[in-house]
């Protein structure tokens, strides 16, 4: 059996070889001294192109790091006042979070945060997304702020609460979805009814209806077919909407920066993305507007006609 | 205003000096040293120097002052390894193989690569750049690409042979 499964590998040498998974020695019986000289020096060279190539955030947070560590010896004084500042702070918030039991969850970069409310409720928060909320008042009043984009799935119970900066969204028990940044106000309902109040209007989605307002564009309504909004199942999808929202999204998933100074960014958008694989994810927008996107430097890209 | 835009002791314009510069930087000691690791730690110490200084250095001249001290950086190493190759020498004589493997990548030979990656077919490219820069495992892009572990294997040697063909006969 092992003798069989090393023949099968030596099929593709080369390749198991610039893995590591062949030595050099067992190459060297494989191909001519020539050839064996011509591809130590090959692999070496895309050794260091790669590396070259490579992206340098690393490299930054360490010199971030070594520059802290330097300037920490000059700054002590400063630091000392930093410190008890600091701690005065920490002190001062914690008896702030003991007083008002205030619960705060955030989710970073491309990550995704499932939080379970007091009532078993469910949220589930995109990337760059903040939820909070008063345990204290909960049993009276279900409320929650959210800045970013949730789904959420409701007990039924008292009425249940979202209050974003574009307005509050009321249920009493139901799956919906809310996306709310600066101009970006959207609310899917998944199953039974959803109330939206925007600037003192109120709107009533049933299941499969949405409430959308982006910028200063009029109020959309769209139907929805699917029963869980698709970025819960790591694909972000997006109907008719501002390429600049697709981008920042994108920004948010995969910790980038995108310069769209160059493109036309309130060009409409219909399609969905990848959040596992960044460079499908690309793909799946840029080339369908048509865009070519540039690598600059580490983590920056920048969009082109 | 115009003073704080230039500014360099802003972290915002010292990140933007450090995007700018620092992989020109890399490459150009890496060509110095011959050695990926020794460009690295060199890159930094040059900006870290550079943050230092900030306050005497303008954002136009923020590139030439990175490449000076990078230059006068590797000119101390050189020494300093100097004196020590010559204490080695007086205690140990027979140690003249320093290492055999030492490869010696010449500029021309990195752009040999960079034109070999161009001319692979695009099959051959995809799998080569997952794996290369992106240090994926033959696993993971069979699953990416939806293709069987053996067909990556097989891009992949064809993409070596190919690239020995190119490097070799452009020289």
């Amino acid at each position: 059996m092992k003798i069989k499964n090393t023949n099968i590998e030596n099929e593709f040498y080369l390749s198991q070889w610039i893995e590591g998974n062949l030595a050099d020695t067992e190459l060297k019986k494989l191909v001519s001294e020539d050839d064996f000289l011509a591809y130590k020096k090959l692999k070496k060279g895309i050794e260091v192109f790669c590396d070259l190539e490579q992206p340098l955030d690393t490299s930054f947070e360490r010199i971030l790091h070594r520059m802290d560590k330097k300037t920490k010896i000059r700054k002590l004084h400063l630091k000392w006042i930093a410190s008890i500042a600091a701690m005065l702070l920490f002190f001062m918030g914690f008896y702030a979070l003991i007083n008002n039991n205030s619960v705060l969850n955030k989710s970073s970069f491309g990550e995704q945060k499932t939080i379970a409310l007091l009532d078993n409720s469910k949220v589930i928060l995109n990337a760059k997304s903040a939820l909070n909320y008063s345990k204290k008042g909960w049993k009276n009043k279900r409320e929650v702020f959210l800045n970013g984009e949730a789904f959420f799935q409701v007990e039924k119970g008292s009425t249940f609460t979202v209050k974003t900066k574009n307005g509050n969204i009321t249920v009493l028990g139901t799956q919906f979805n809310v996306k709310s940044t600066d101009t970006f106000f959207e609310v899917i309902c998944y199953e039974g009814k959803v109330r939206v109040v925007h600037n003192n209007k109120e709107y009533i989605l049933n299941p499969t209806n949405s409430f959308r307002k982006i910028n200063k564009n009029p109020i959309e309504s769209l139907n929805y077919s699917r029963k869980k909004p698709t970025w819960t199942l790591g694909e972000s999808t997006y109907r008719s909407v501002p390429l600049k929202y697709v981008i920042e999204d994108l920004e948010k998933q995969f910790n980038i920066q995108i310069n769209s100074a160059k493109i036309n960014n309130s060009s409409i958008y219909t399609g969905s993305f990848n959040h596992h694989k960044m460079d499908l994810a690309f793909k799946s927008v840029f080339d369908a507007m048509g865009l070519k996107y540039n690598k600059t430097a580490s983590n920056i890209y920048i969009l082109d006609n | 205003m115009d003073n704080d835009l230039k500014n360099i002791c802003k972290p915002k314009n010292f990140k933007f000096i450090f995007k700018t510069y620092a992989k020109d930087l890399k490459r150009f000691l890496y060509f110095k040293f011959n050695d990926l690791e020794t460009a690295e730690d060199v890159m930094q110490d040059a900006f870290i120097k550079l943050w230092k200084n900030c306050d005497r250095v303008s954002f136009e001249t923020a590139k030439s002052y990175l490449f000076t001290v990078g230059n006068n950086l590797f000119i101390n190493i050189k020494k300093h390894e100097q004196v020590i190759r010559k204490n080695k020498y007086r205690h140990t004589k027979n140690t003249t193989n320093e290492s055999p493997e030492f490869l010696l990548i010449e500029k021309e030979f990195l752009t040999k690569i960079e034109n070999a990656i161009a001319d692979l077919s695009p099959k051959q490219r995809e799998v080569f750049l997952l794996s290369r820069i992106e240090k994926k495992k033959y696993r993971e892009i069979a699953i990416l690409l939806d293709i069987s572990v053996k067909a990556v294997e097989k891009r992949m040697h064809g993409a070596l042979l190919k690239m020995r063909k190119i490097t070799d006969l452009n020289s």
